[in-house]
């Protein structure tokens, strides 16, 4: 994989708001994550010599939450619906579906770095079951079919 | 203060305690895996619950405060179910050996990972001692025994298994040599009088422990010396008597009697020496041999094989002629084909109804009688001893081939229709199989198979107070470590027999790896050692031992061979502890184990996360006592686990050894390394001392085996902070 | 006229921007502006056009729909919108409803303050600084009866009080927006669509405690509704209504919003206190309970967004009024969220005392497809399955508790025949053991060793006594684990045991799936009588199992078959055969 470089000054805005607020760890982690797209190692180091959290604890807090990741997404990072709603509607064939069409499995990328696949709790759409969200787009009522054809166009699209 | 009961005990309990300490300090004692006063309560093992009356649900007894009038019970059956099942679910995720399946495999649980690792680290008295605790016979033992352990070893799976059974030998020679041979001291007499007839490995065994935990024993033998089948049915090359002589020499010198030539039946009745002794083992041994139902077995010329090692050994060997068939595929055929080779017959033949892969003997034995000679005859079965005048003249065998497996997997030999083949020959000896002389023990109440009917647990039998071991029992006649194991077992429920107690031996709940999991390509090959034998032309002639036995060298270099599979923190594991005091079956709930066997070190600690019960004890006191923060809990829910933060190794954190984390680990997932080369589980001896350190008195915990400092570990805050290395540590003890 | 779209998160996934953008390029007049969840979800998106009080409600629009919209406002004529304007059939969703906790959504503007106070807004607050001491809120409170709507049902006033009375300057509320159960989705839909609703009911919690913060906790993924309530808050800010001296009296308070992470044990208060501390969200051990030593060990109160919906209605229109409906037990009305099976789905806001069949028949339409209806899963991972032969039972804490499920925070997913009961209990066995903390035995172990039966179950590897094996760990994971997701973890399971046992042991004993969902339990087989040989199956079958030539009967190989049910979808003449 290629090395890649972490620009820690952008993360001086966040840290200069809440390094000193305590019980900020989480916010701070979604910032981050917000301005990177994962949790870097070099950003939880550095978040741990300004917030004097240890790492352990940061890790940590940080491998608790299903939100955060430690490894860069995909351009798309598909969130198909876990809920009850969506299971008792087939969301298991929009999953297989998913898996199929882009060859990962859930919290993997596609090779091309285009797609990434995760598996999440209820988004709340549970009217239009099943369900998935693409980065902050929202896709309902989804078939399989429907579903190829919305990778097909993002796949399009990115080209 | 306040007023409550705690099983139906009043209890007054100072405001704001909880019912762990209230309990704890009147004596009543919680189980609980994740509570420390050193840090602040968690909750999460759910072990401590109690029941308390008018409260519906399960208090967790380390938070739960005292309050007044209430009603207390800790061993309720809602109680210990709700434990029984926490423990099961704990087990069943929990991945690693209590102790080792060398030790498991032994029907004496002979600390085997334990000696081998002693003689690896060149401790050899401590290693014969640990023998000791199991065996009394060990320099014996150790020649003769076809070592179910080995077939457990684990080191099998990578080249072969160690060289158990000769390290056990090698120890127990260098004590037998000595002037001053190990003897344990024996507990205060407490005036009970045991009788045991048969001074075989069984009886020997139990009169041995008998005597060290306070009791007045006498052996009752029928034979003009002691040891049984050890003596009267195992070659002098293979096991020298001057060895057995030796080893008996000692049990007598721990205070057993041995009174030789008289037998039950005719110099005395169970009856009568249950009349003059406070209890009876039987220990009588199997010593007829099995018959074969072949026309001619009552030919002149046909031996059976323990009458025919026994004679040799007593010095009249019968006339076997030059042409002697064994039949038979067990170490007693192997006893006798290579005695008739000693005794100088020309063709030696072994009859035996499967293939060489399907015999029953050692394969040392085996390929050593070919060495000497000796001619299998496989897939051969005998159908007539052919006889003139009354004297046998040849046999005629079957021809066999292997059919479909049978039910102990075997395949099953069946005979080719119509090929036979027929030998001449002088004589033949049956090694088939040997059985209780019933009429010995006509008092006892015998099972369907013949043979006394003992309790496989309590070893009691038919008559109160008599008790019976070894081959004349249950199932018959097996193999010598069985007999002492049984004897080791029986000595400890007769000791409660006799102190009006009834003690279940059974071994209780331990914890074992799944086998198929373990992945061993990470160890280097390293061949077995076998010690140096005299060659085959040599002593096929004479009956000197047959080996040579182990150097030193050779010793240390098989024994470092060793896995060490079993934990290093079994007996101070705090797991297997509560573990045992439920009747649990982790295997109701067998699934996917959550963490994989790890291996992490730096130079004072160990990890391994496959153990680890998330307690979390190491994590808070790192955190919350040291405030240094080296490890913490990562992920969640089944796949928990603790580690240093990016999974970076011990060494890469800020930990300064202070080790209180080992220290509060309630299993072996942290482990804290011991001054031996070789890290074998011991049982060892904690005291706490102090030390200066610039100046201040901190107290340490000192852990002494054998009288070698094991471990120095830190105790206060002093010691824990002041970054000194174990080694400095030690070095300020005085 | 004006022009107001329903823009909650179902609205805008169904397509709700894409119509304003289209509106707004028609040049039309009339204002359009938007408003939260109407609550009709499955009609969404929705366009309603106000003429002075009137309106006309049209459903299911898209962007094509706008030029005849644009041609309705300005000539009047239904004609061209006809296709779009709710039937009366669906109307009656809402009209059957009585709506407190969401009686402003899908009405005003959730991104307005002023829309808020124009529906009486703020008025409750006002009222309780300045004409009632906190107790006599209290009080208020109690006389209403309103009791938690996150699932415990514990009396409200209750908890107020304990906070109220524990010692300390420095108090916390705390609501709990972190709403977890998969298939309920009230909570965001009454900050997305009314947010200021919810401050008001803060508020006045906070005056009632004695806290001077406030804090809500509320899922990450639910951006709108974090971006809402954002917006509430600078506008109550700018009015004066958060902060130093609310209404000019000596009541401060300050408010702070703290987004989740995605960790559904942290709607466990506890937990949630953790997670709100920056830690790893595992419960802490009680007592001490959050009235006592809560957020920062303070004393702290916590309640969730439905409860404090309520809470500026009761004060407004009385205890009273409140308790006035209801059963002797369970006061005022609930959401629920209705989804799965049923024919019209959404959130339903009814008085207690109704009935499931008034929810899932009367207002829910009943049925979506022609199998029958099975069963109803209330209270998610909590709560349990009730069967359809208990249809009847009363919305009421303790009777539906009675049953084995719970009222929950009112998630009440809709089952056919075609749903696996066994399936169910694995799909909501997956669910806790993912989110459990993993810090006690029972719930990290065994949530984990139900799934692995259920699972063996339901591939046809259950052996005899499982179900009993089941049941005693259950009993003893609700006896032994730490907090309220374990304790109610084997729920689930023991319902569709109590009630579906049948089908468990067809699982076990059979090797049978009744429902036909279990993959491995079922095979797929061609009706030679029926088959057209249309080949429309084999062009389908993703790994050519099945084989035939044109025009005649097709045949499946068992041996290559994944059943994936593909030719069962695409067959048009029932031919393939699912058993």
């Amino acid at each position: 994989m290629e090395k890649r470089t972490v620009d820690l000054s952008l993360l001086d805005g966040v840290l200069a708001e809440y390094a000193s607020v305590k019980g900020s760890l989480i916010t701070i982690l979604q910032h981050t994550q917000d301005i990177y797209g994962y949790l870097p190692k070099e950003a939880i180091e550095l978040i741990s010599e300004k917030t004097g959290i240890a790492t352990s604890e940061i890790m940590g807090v940080g491998t608790f939450y299903t939100q955060f990741r430690f490894e860069p997404v995909g351009k798309y990072l598909i969130m198909l619906c876990q809920g009850t709603a969506c299971h008792v509607n087939s969301s298991e064939l929009i999953l297989q579906t998913i898996k199929d069409e882009l060859h990962i499995e859930d919290g993997q990328t596609t090779e091309d770095g285009l797609f990434s696949l995760k598996c999440v709790a209820c988004l709340g759409c549970c009217s239009l079951s099943p369900v998935m969200m693409i980065n902050e787009d929202t896709y309902g009522s989804l078939t399989p079919d429907k579903t190829k054809k919305i990778l097909k166009e993002l796949r399009e699209a990115a080209v | 203060m306040i007023n409550l009961t705690i099983n139906g005990k009043a209890i007054q309990a100072p405001e704001g305690s909880t019912i762990l300490e209230a309990a704890r300090a009147n004596g009543i004692d919680i189980p609980t895996l994740c509570y420390d006063k050193a840090v602040e309560i968690y909750g999460a093992c759910g072990l401590c619950v109690v029941e308390a009356e008018g409260i519906p649900k399960l208090l967790r007894s380390c938070s739960a405060k005292c309050t007044e009038g209430m009603v207390v019970n800790t061993e309720s059956d809602r109680v210990v179910q709700s434990r029984k099942i926490a423990m099961e679910l704990l087990m069943s995720a929990h991945d690693g050996d209590c102790v080792a399946p060398c030790q498991l495999n032994c029907p004496a649980r002979t600390d085997c990972q334990g000696y081998v690792g002693l003689i690896a680290n060149g401790e050899y008295d401590a290693a014969l001692k640990l023998i000791k605790n199991k065996i009394p016979l060990p320099a014996s033992i150790g020649r003769v025994c076809p070592h179910p352990c080995e077939k457990a070893c684990r080191r099998k799976n990578v080249e072969e298994p160690i060289n158990i059974a000769q390290l056990k030998a090698f120890a127990a020679n260098i004590d037998l040599d000595k002037d001053d041979s190990y003897l344990p001291e024996c507990q205060e007499s407490s005036g009970k009088k045991v009788a045991i007839i048969g001074g075989g490995p069984a009886g020997l065994t139990a009169a041995y422990y008998l005597t060290i935990m306070g009791h007045e024993v006498t052996v009752y033998d029928m034979m003009e010396k002691m040891g049984g089948m050890l003596r009267y049915g195992i070659p002098q090359y293979r096991l020298p008597k001057e060895v057995l002589d030796k080893e008996i020499a000692i049990i007598e010198k721990a205070g057993v009697k041995l009174v030789n030539n008289v037998k039950l039946g005719k110099d005395f009745t169970i009856e009568s020496l249950k009349a003059e002794n406070d209890a009876v083992i039987v220990a009588v041994g199997a010593w007829k041999s099995s018959s074969m139902r072949t026309p001619g077995e009552d030919l002149e010329g046909v031996y059976g094989g323990i009458d025919f090692l026994r004679a040799v050994i007593k010095g009249n060997p019968p006339e076997i002629g030059e042409r002697v068939a064994i039949c038979g595929g067990g170490n007693t055929a192997m006893d006798a084909c290579r005695t008739a080779v000693r005794l100088g017959a020309k063709e030696v033949y072994v009859i035996y109804r499967r293939t060489r892969n399907e015999m029953p003997a050692d394969k040392l034995e085996i390929d050593e009688a070919e060495e000497e000679g000796v001619i299998y005859k496989f897939l051969t079965n005998p159908i007539s001893f052919n006889g003139e005048d009354g004297k046998l003249k040849s046999v005629t065998l079957q021809i066999m081939e292997l059919g479909e497996p049978d039910a102990s997997g075997r395949r099953k030999p069946v005979p080719v229709e119509g090929k036979t083949e027929e030998i001449a020959l002088d004589s033949v000896i049956l090694a088939i199989g040997q059985k209780l002389v019933q009429g010995d023990v006509s008092e006892l109440k015998l099972n369907e198979r013949g043979n006394i009917e003992a309790d496989p647990d309590f070893f009691t039998t038919s008559i109160d107070g008599v008790f019976a071991i070894g081959d004349a029992t249950n199932r018959g006649a097996s193999i010598a470590i069985e007999a002492i194991g049984e004897a080791d077992r029986c000595a400890k429920a007769v000791d409660a027999y006799l102190n009006g107690q009834k003690l279940d031996t059974r071994v209780p709940y331990i914890s074992k790896r799944d086998e198929s999991t373990i992945d061993y390509s990470d160890r280097k090959e390293q061949s077995r050692i076998n010690p140096k034998v005299l060659p085959a032309d040599v002593r096929n002639k004479n009956f000197d031992e047959v080996s040579l036995g182990f150097t030193e060298e050779e010793a240390q270099a098989e024994a470092s061979r060793c896995l060490e599979c079993g934990c290093r923190e079994y007996y101070k594991c705090k797991l297997l502890n509560v573990a045992q005091r439920y009747d649990i079956d982790p295997s109701r709930f067998k699934g996917e184990i959550p963490q994989k066997y790890t291996h992490d070190e730096n130079a004072f600690i160990e990890r391994n996360t496959s153990k680890c019960i998330l307690c979390g004890l190491c994590v808070r006191s790192c955190r919350e006592v040291m405030d240094i923060h080296a490890i913490g809990l990562m992920g969640r829910g089944f796949k928990t686990d603790v580690s240093p933060a990016f999974s970076l190794p011990l060494d890469q954190t800020k930990c300064n050894n202070c080790g209180l984390c080992v220290q509060l680990c309630p299993t072996g997932s942290l482990t804290e390394k011991a001054n031996l080369k070789k890290q074998v589980p011991l049982d060892e001896q904690y005291t706490e001392e102090f030390v200066d350190i610039n100046g201040t008195q901190a107290s340490v915990l000192v852990s002494r085996y054998n009288g070698k400092v094991l471990r120095v570990i830190p105790n206060d805050e002093v010691s824990r902070n002041a970054n000194l290395s174990r080694e400095e540590l030690q070095a300020k003890l005085q | 006229m004006r022009i107001v779209i329903g823009q909650g998160s179902c609205g805008i996934a169904a397509g709700a921007e894409k119509v304003r953008s289209a509106l707004l390029k028609q040049n039309i007049s009339a204002p359009i502006s938007i408003t939260g969840c109407i609550g009709m979800c499955y009609l969404e998106p929705i366009v309603d056009i106000y003429d002075d009080d009137k309106l006309v409600r049209l459903v299911k629009v898209s962007e094509s729909d706008a030029p005849a919209i644009a041609d309705y406002i300005r000539t009047g004529d239904r004609e061209k919108i006809s296709a779009l304007i709710v039937t009366d059939e669906d109307s009656e969703f809402l009209s059957k409803q009585t709506r407190i906790a969401l009686r402003n959504c899908g009405i005003i503007n959730p991104e307005k303050i002023e829309e808020y106070i124009a529906k009486d807004g703020y008025t409750a607050l006002r009222s309780c600084l300045t004409e009632k001491t906190p107790e006599e809120v209290i009080d208020v409170i109690k006389t209403s009866g309103l009791a938690g709507r996150g699932g415990a049902g514990f009396p409200t006033w209750f908890k107020w009080n304990a906070a109220r009375q524990s010692e300390g300057e420095e108090k916390y509320l705390i609501c709990n927006a972190d709403e977890g159960d998969p298939g309920a989705f009230m909570d965001r839909a009454v900050i997305e669509s009314d947010p200021h609703n919810l401050i008001e009911g803060m508020l006045i919690g906070a005056y009632a405690i004695g806290a001077k913060h406030a804090v809500v906790y509320v899922r990450a993924e639910y951006p709108l509704a974090i971006k809402r309530l954002k917006n509430a808050l600078e506008q109550a800010r700018e009015k004066g209504i958060i902060g130093n001296n609310i209404f000019g009296t000596d009541f401060s308070c300050d408010f702070m919003i703290k987004a989740g992470a995605g960790a559904f044990v942290c709607g466990e208060e506890t937990a949630l206190i953790e997670s709100l501390e920056g830690h790893r969200g595992m419960p802490r051990l009680k007592p001490p309970f959050p009235a006592q030593s809560g957020f920062w060990r303070k004393p702290s109160n916590i309640n969730n967004v439905e409860t404090f919906a309520n809470v500026a209605w009761i004060i407004n229109n009385g205890g009273e009024a409140f308790a006035a409906m209801g059963t002797e037990g369970s006061k005022g009305t609930k959401v629920f969220a209705v989804t799965g099976k049923v024919k019209r789905s959404g959130l339903v806001e009814i008085p207690m005392g109704k009935t499931l069949r008034d929810v899932i028949f009367d207002i829910g339409g009943g049925m979506k497809t022609d199998k029958p209806f099975k069963a109803v899963q209330m209270g998610g991972p909590s709560g349990g399955c009730i069967p359809a032969d208990l249809i009847d039972t009363v919305i009421d804490y303790k009777a539906l508790g009675a049953t084995g499920a719970i009222m929950g925070s009112g998630g009440m997913v809709v089952m056919d025949e075609s749903t696996c009961m066994v399936g169910m209990a694995k799909f909501f066995l997956d669910f806790t053991a993912k989110e459990s903390c993993g810090k006690c035995i029972h719930c990290r172990i065994g949530t984990k060793r139900m799934l692995e039966m259920l699972e063996r179950i339901t591939k046809g590897e259950g052996k005899e006594g499982d179900i009993e094996l089941l049941e005693e760990l259950c009993y003893s994971i609700k006896d032994g684990a730490l907090c309220g997701l374990g304790q109610t973890a084997p729920n689930p399971v023991l319902t569709t045991i109590k009630y579906f046992r049948d089908e468990y042991e067809a699982h076990i004993k059979d090797k049978k799936c009744p429902a036909g969902e279990c993959s491995d339990l079922i095979e797929y087989t061609i009706n030679a009588d029926k088959c057209r040989g249309c080949t429309l199956c084999a062009r389908n079958c993703p790994v050519n199992a099945i084989t035939g030539a044109v025009k005649q009967p097709h045949v499946i190989d068992t041996d290559k078959c994944i059943k994936c049910g593909k030719c069962y979808s695409v067959c048009r003449f029932d031919a393939v055969i699912k058993a």
